[in-house]
């Protein structure tokens, strides 16, 4: 656990990559989000505005309009976690450093920043909500479906979402550290395929429809459950893959 | 001797080449040994499976008697910094922090001393270092750590001539006070050879040399005069090269030189000098058999 603390305090030395980074990506989304919505009229009709940060729903106003501001703050821990095994691993390893502890470390320093920002995310909805969406009823902070529950599981989701991320971006480090581009190609073509073999097995067992109730009826929380079967499927791969990565 | 480090049978193979052939070798605890051979030995790879960055195909590798492979307590009593080490995007101020996390013995004081003496930057980001200076950053962190098992890969790639003198120094007086088992690898052998305990040799993935430094000195001599003279002399050693010039030839002869070899060098006919270790590594590589085993002297 000692040795733990260590690797994240190690990646910590890179403050502003882990601590601002995430927020200074967010709050630049934030501001061209506000800045769109300040431009375009309330209108109580149900059409798309393409932002900076892609297509954008506009509907039912005012009762909100859903923005993407928060998209920045999921690519970067994307980009956290295969920058945390790429860039950093080999100089670990060359300290001392199991391959295990590194892995269970920076998945610790993940998980916790994960829970923190999650934290700051239900604090900044509840903001949204209490200013009727920052005066000009758009919705960055709540997430149609996903993020618009109760407190606790708005921190519950917006965490675990961000932890599946990171681990997500682990995987990907390490395959890049181990077998650079031509593996990670082909680790992508994996998942696609992966994703095509659960569409053709539903398509075959005419599955369609049921796979379309289960997701239809699964309740936030639901969601967050799968979210969190998700992560630690992800951190389970990222563990076997890094038992067999040479730097 | 107690091995700090034993080596049995250590093969590694990269898609049907052999690094590393049947290596056997001990490292003796509190001893300096230097990694000699030349580029594509097999020295880093040795070093990169014995720090436990890369797995052996076959064989088995023991520090203070347990694998290092994926095992912290081994590992964290290890530095090994490489010469084409990657390094996180870092200033060297944090470098050094990072590796002072890892270490419990690490000394602050012995690492700020160091980086004076090198004249490296602390606010400079590691990439834009320049070679030297990259090397530097190594062996500060390499020494500075105290680990009990310090490995050093081509410490001194880049470094002047008087940064190496500084490294020299340095280690030697650090390692009096803190004995620790050294492991280095390098291509300059005479310049490290007051340095060295023990002397291993590869070449091709296989160890041709394993000796104490000391018996090494003075192994070998090189015999010059008149052809005549020197084939006379050289009929009763074993002779290791040849060449001749006109009339002169001088022969490199690996025996023992009793007192009456010496008489005909002072009768000034034939002159003796002793073969440097550096000379010597390179005889080594050159009759190392292409097939099998070890010289041991």
């Amino acid at each position: 656990m000692n040795t733990w603390i260590k690797i994240a305090r190690y990646h910590l030395l890179k403050r502003f990559t882990y601590l601002a980074l995430p927020w200074a990506w967010t709050a630049f989304g934030f501001a061209v989000d506000l800045v769109i919505f300040a431009l375009i009229p309330v209108s109580h009709g149900h059409h798309r505005v393409m932002t900076a940060h892609g297509l954008v729903q506009v509907q039912n106003a005012p009762a909100g309009r859903d923005a993407a501001g928060l998209a920045g703050i999921v690519i970067v821990y994307f980009v956290l976690g295969v920058v945390g095994i790429a860039q950093q691993m080999p100089f670990a390893l060359a300290l001392g450093v199991s391959r295990r502890s590194y892995y269970a470390g920076t998945a610790l320093l993940g998980v916790a920043l994960a829970t923190v920002n999650g934290l700051a995310i239900t604090a900044l909805q509840a903001i949204e909500r209490a200013t009727g969406g920052w005066g000009e009823a758009v919705h960055i902070f709540q997430v149609p479906y996903i993020l618009d529950g109760p407190w606790y599981l708005t921190w519950l989701t917006a965490s675990v979402a961000l932890a599946v991320l990171f681990g997500w971006g682990m995987w990907f480090g390490i395959v890049y550290r181990r077998w650079n581009l031509p593996g990670t190609l082909a680790f992508i073509a994996a998942q696609v395929t992966v994703l095509l073999f659960a569409a053709l097995g539903l398509t075959w067992s005419h599955a369609w429809a049921g796979a379309s109730r289960f997701f239809t009826a699964l309740s936030a929380a639901g969601l967050t459950g799968l979210l969190a079967a998700l992560a630690a499927a992800l951190l389970a791969g990222g563990y076997a893959t890094i038992r067999r990565a040479t730097i | 001797m107690t091995p700090a480090i034993s080596v049995t049978g250590l093969t590694r193979r990269y898609r049907g080449q052999l690094t590393l052939d049947q290596v056997s070798v001990d490292i003796e605890a509190g001893a300096t040994t230097g990694l000699l051979g030349r580029n594509g030995a097999g020295k880093t790879t040795l070093m990169r499976i014995i720090a436990g960055q890369e797995f052996a195909s076959a064989g088995s590798v023991r520090v203070f008697g347990a694998s290092p492979a994926e095992n912290d307590r081994v590992l964290r009593r290890m530095v090994f910094v490489r010469e084409d080490q990657v390094y996180p995007e870092f200033r060297v101020g944090d470098a050094l922090r990072a590796a002072s996390l890892f270490y419990p013995d690490w000394s602050g004081e012995f690492a700020d001393s160091l980086m004076a003496d090198f004249a490296l930057p602390r606010n400079r980001a590691v990439k834009k270092l320049s070679r030297g200076m990259r090397s530097a950053l190594g062996i500060v962190i390499g020494l500075a750590a105290r680990a009990q098992v310090t490995m050093l890969d081509e410490p001194y790639a880049g470094l002047d001539a008087v940064a190496r003198h500084v490294f020299y120094d340095r280690l030697l007086a650090d390692y009096a006070e803190h004995p620790r088992t050294v492991l280095l690898s390098t291509h300059l052998v005479d310049e490290a050879a007051g340095l060295l305990e023990r002397v291993v040799m590869m070449d091709r993935g296989r160890i041709v040399l394993d000796a104490a430094a000391d018996d090494l000195r003075g192994a070998a001599t090189r015999v010059s005069g008149p052809v005549l003279a020197v084939q006379e002399f050289t009929a009763r050693h074993e002779v290791w090269d040849r060449r001749r010039m006109g009339s002169q030839e001088s022969a490199v002869i690996v025996s023992p030189l009793g007192e009456a070899d010496r008489a005909p060098a002072r009768t000034g006919r034939l002159t003796l000098e002793p073969v440097s270790l550096q000379e010597l590594v390179r005889y080594a590589a050159c009759l190392a058999p292409d097939t099998q085993g070890s010289a041991t002297a």
